[in-house]
């Protein structure tokens, strides 16, 4: 097993003016689960494919373990991929499938027997590999092209989006298996997803990408909890974070922050921390996580100055919680997370209270979070 | 020349030495060259050389064969063995090798650059392996290949596809691969009753062998595959088919490394409009023609025309809500006048995108 490191990677593709990958710097650690995420486009399997050495790089520096792999072909690499558009070799049956790699490798008969059937007992397939790939479910073949690179017990996994291709049930329960996996097998996984539900429940490290840029290289709590932009922000977390735009000013020694149908008390360790950066009197964005609106009576009584008044245009109760889409706070709808249990409905007006302690306040002009940087 | 080659072109039917391990198949172990065996499959083998490691067996696919051409067989594949064991090294067997597939692929280059589609010559027919029918696969590679390729390249192809396959150097990091039809035989026997099984089985071949190749052996490639043919009569026919539906799938299907002609005749047609013609035609069509520089509208689009025009399906592909998918359709349609959900103008917007790619990239 082996870390890989990054060091100041470009990706450009003849022809064109712009980078589709821009000056990654990342140190994966040995056995660590790294998850990149973003939207499409955002340059996150591109760089999958420069570690996997299907990509040339353009610039920069690529470490497997200790060696640089810059010019070494994928084969030589010690890594094993699945893909989400993984094709199992249609001639051969499971067995032969997973065999193959070693195969060619020249491993020994009995090696290879050992290994073909002790992935195949952990991935649940062993009565399947008499099977052809036309014989099998989706989600089979998905464990069977996992049984291929285990089977290798390469340095590395890389995964790009192999779950994309199965429903919702079965992607659930091979997240799990995945997780597991790699936990067992105690080796360094580079996975990449556009959910952000993978991302937070499978990633020791999450590293979050838009336009060819590391945005953040964080665990899923600090990202949930310390987003440093906007962009991360608003990509983690579902329903996404609400955005209310508005001016922070010095009222009777306190500092409010005030917009349509706002008008709430900054607390005081954040309001030091704005008043020092200089920021009374100007406009931010407020970022507000749909679980700290509240609307239970015991937090409206203890939190009375950060009231707002709203109108719940939608309310969906999916049982254990219940969501409302809510106007009148700020210009654009907002969403509050509440306790499925709730009494509120469509068409009524309803009182909560922001929990302005868990609140971020983002620079209106860079986007950046005040407090992380 | 070895014996089993000459066979092939006589008999007139699908041959193929394989070597399997002799602990597999204890049976067979000590029979000599030229044993015959009917296989329960219902081809004939022929015994070319055991020993405690390994036995290669010659499979005759061919039924009715009589008994004179029964022994016939027989006595020249053992005389063919002894030949070859008494006389040629195995290490100029091989150069010899490569040096007739770097023969025939020069024809084959020289045939194509200047227009001719003639039948393969006797002398460059690699001793009449190329009568009958194979499966042609074209690759290009991104990188460039070392001298060592061509022996590496036809070891890996024979482990994979566990048959005898042909592999010809043609320019630079192009190769053509010829492969025994019998790897989509079960689909042959079916194809009465399903017209596109086996176009369906030779891109799931070309899919696994695109994905061996990438992981195993040279990284990013293109893989073109054609229909059976017979070499001898259509390899370049068939090289310049592949050739160019590398090219448009190049330009037409970027981020895709498998290409095969049957899924490119729209494209085809519209590659062959001249430059100026297609570029008045995106204006007029659409009234602009920077509604694709968007690559969100350009990969909407492409998705959706994929999986035919199914709003619900193209939502799911593109990880978007089915209302957002819906609001971008609204949105085309306000810019060029076409709404993609209706026939006529989708087919005139595939025809439009089409034909932005090309012109973009051209």
């Amino acid at each position: 097993m082996a870390g890989v490191r990054l060091e100041h990677v470009f990706k450009k593709y003849p022809g064109t003016d712009i980078a589709s990958v821009k000056d990654i710097n990342l140190d994966i650690k040995d056995k660590e689960f790294l998850v990149l995420v973003g939207p499409s486009g955002c340059g996150k399997s591109t760089t999958l494919r420069m570690i996997a050495g299907l990509e040339e790089i353009s610039e920069g520096k690529l470490f497997i373990g200790d060696r640089l792999v810059n010019d070494v072909a994928p084969k030589d690499r010690d890594i094993a991929m699945v893909f989400q558009s993984y094709a199992l070799y249609p001639h051969m049956n499971v067995y032969q499938n997973m065999a193959f790699g070693l195969k060619l490798r020249k491993f020994k008969k009995a090696d290879i027997d050992k290994r073909v059937r002790e992935a195949a007992k952990i991935l649940d397939i062993e009565h399947l590999l008499d099977r052809k790939p036309k014989a099998l479910s989706g989600g089979q073949r998905q464990r069977v092209a996992l049984g291929r690179a285990i089977v290798r017990e390469p340095q590395v996994f890389l995964m790009d989006e192999p779950l994309s291709n199965l429903d919702a049930k079965l992607r659930g329960q091979m997240r799990a298996e995945i997780s597991k996996l790699a936990k067992r097998l105690e080796t360094t996984v580079i996975y990449v997803t556009h959910d952000q539900v993978e991302a937070m429940t499978m990633g020791d490290r999450i590293v979050v990408m838009k336009d060819g840029i590391i945005q953040q290289a964080a665990s899923p709590e600090e990202l949930y909890n310390h987003p440093v932009n906007i962009f991360v922000a608003g990509f983690i977390g579902a329903p996404s974070m609400n955005f209310i735009s508005g001016t922070l000013s010095e009222q009777g020694g306190e500092l409010r922050f005030k917009t349509t149908g706002v008008d709430v008390v900054v607390p005081e360790g954040k309001a030091k921390t704005l008043r020092d950066k200089g920021y009374v009197g100007k406009e931010v964005i407020i970022g507000v996580r749909p679980e700290d609106l509240h609307e239970e009576p015991v937090f409206l009584e203890a939190s009375s100055n950060t009231i707002v008044n709203a109108h719940v245009d939608v309310a969906e109760n999916l049982g254990h919680e219940m969501l409302l889409y809510l106007n009148g706070i700020g210009t654009d709808a907002v969403t509050a997370r509440v306790d499925g249990r709730s009494t509120l409905r469509e068409g009524t007006n309803v009182k909560l209270a922001i929990d302005m302690n868990k609140v971020h306040v983002f620079d209106k002009a860079t986007e950046q979070n005040v407090f992380e940087h | 020349m070895s014996g089993w080659e000459q066979l092939q072109r006589i008999l007139d039917c699908s041959i193929n030495a394989v070597e399997v391990p002799t602990s597999d198949h204890p049976e067979l172990a000590g029979l000599g060259p030229g044993t015959l065996i009917d296989h329960v499959d219902g081809y004939l083998q022929v015994i070319i050389q055991s020993d405690n490691r390994n036995i290669r067996v010659l499979q005759v696919h061919r039924d009715n064969l009589t008994e004179t051409e029964r022994q016939l067989i027989s006595w020249s594949v053992a005389r063919s063995s002894h030949i070859t064991t008494k006389g040629v090294s195995k290490q100029d067997a091989k150069s010899e090798a490569e040096r007739n597939a770097r023969a025939l692929g020069d024809w084959i280059v020289r045939q194509s650059a200047s227009g001719l589609t003639e039948s393969i010559p006797d002398e460059i027919a690699l001793d009449g392996r190329l009568y009958a029918e194979m499966i042609p696969f074209l690759l290009e590679t991104e990188q460039a290949t070392e001298a060592a390729a061509f022996g590496e390249l036809q070891k890996l192809l024979v482990s994979f596809l566990d048959e005898e396959v042909i592999v010809i150097p043609l320019k630079g990091q192009e190769w053509l691969v010829l492969a025994p039809v019998s790897l989509v035989r079960d689909t042959l026997e079916e194809r009465d009753e399903q017209a596109d099984a086996l176009e369906e089985s030779l891109e799931s071949i070309g899919s696994g062998l695109y994905e061996m190749l990438a992981s195993e052996w040279i990284g990013e490639c293109h893989l073109a595959v054609g229909r059976p043919m017979k070499p001898v009569k259509s390899v370049v026919m068939s090289v310049i088919q592949l050739q160019e539906t590398i090219e448009l799938g190049r330009v037409f299907q970027v981020g895709s490394n498998i290409h095969v002609p049957w899924n490119m005749h729209l494209e085809r047609l519209l590659a062959s409009i001249p430059e100026q013609v297609r570029l008045r035609y995106v204006e007029q069509a659409l009234g602009r023609s920077d509604v694709f520089m968007e690559t969100e509208t350009m990969s909407t689009l492409d998705t959706f025309f994929a999986l035919d025009c199914n709003v619900s399906e193209t939502a799911k592909k593109l990880y978007i809500h089915r209302n957002t998918l819906l609001y971008r359709l609204d949105k085309l349609k306000q810019e060029t006048g076409l709404d993609v959900r209706v026939f006529r103008d989708a087919v005139l917007m595939k025809i439009i995108l089409l034909l932005y790619k090309v012109t973009k990239r051209a």
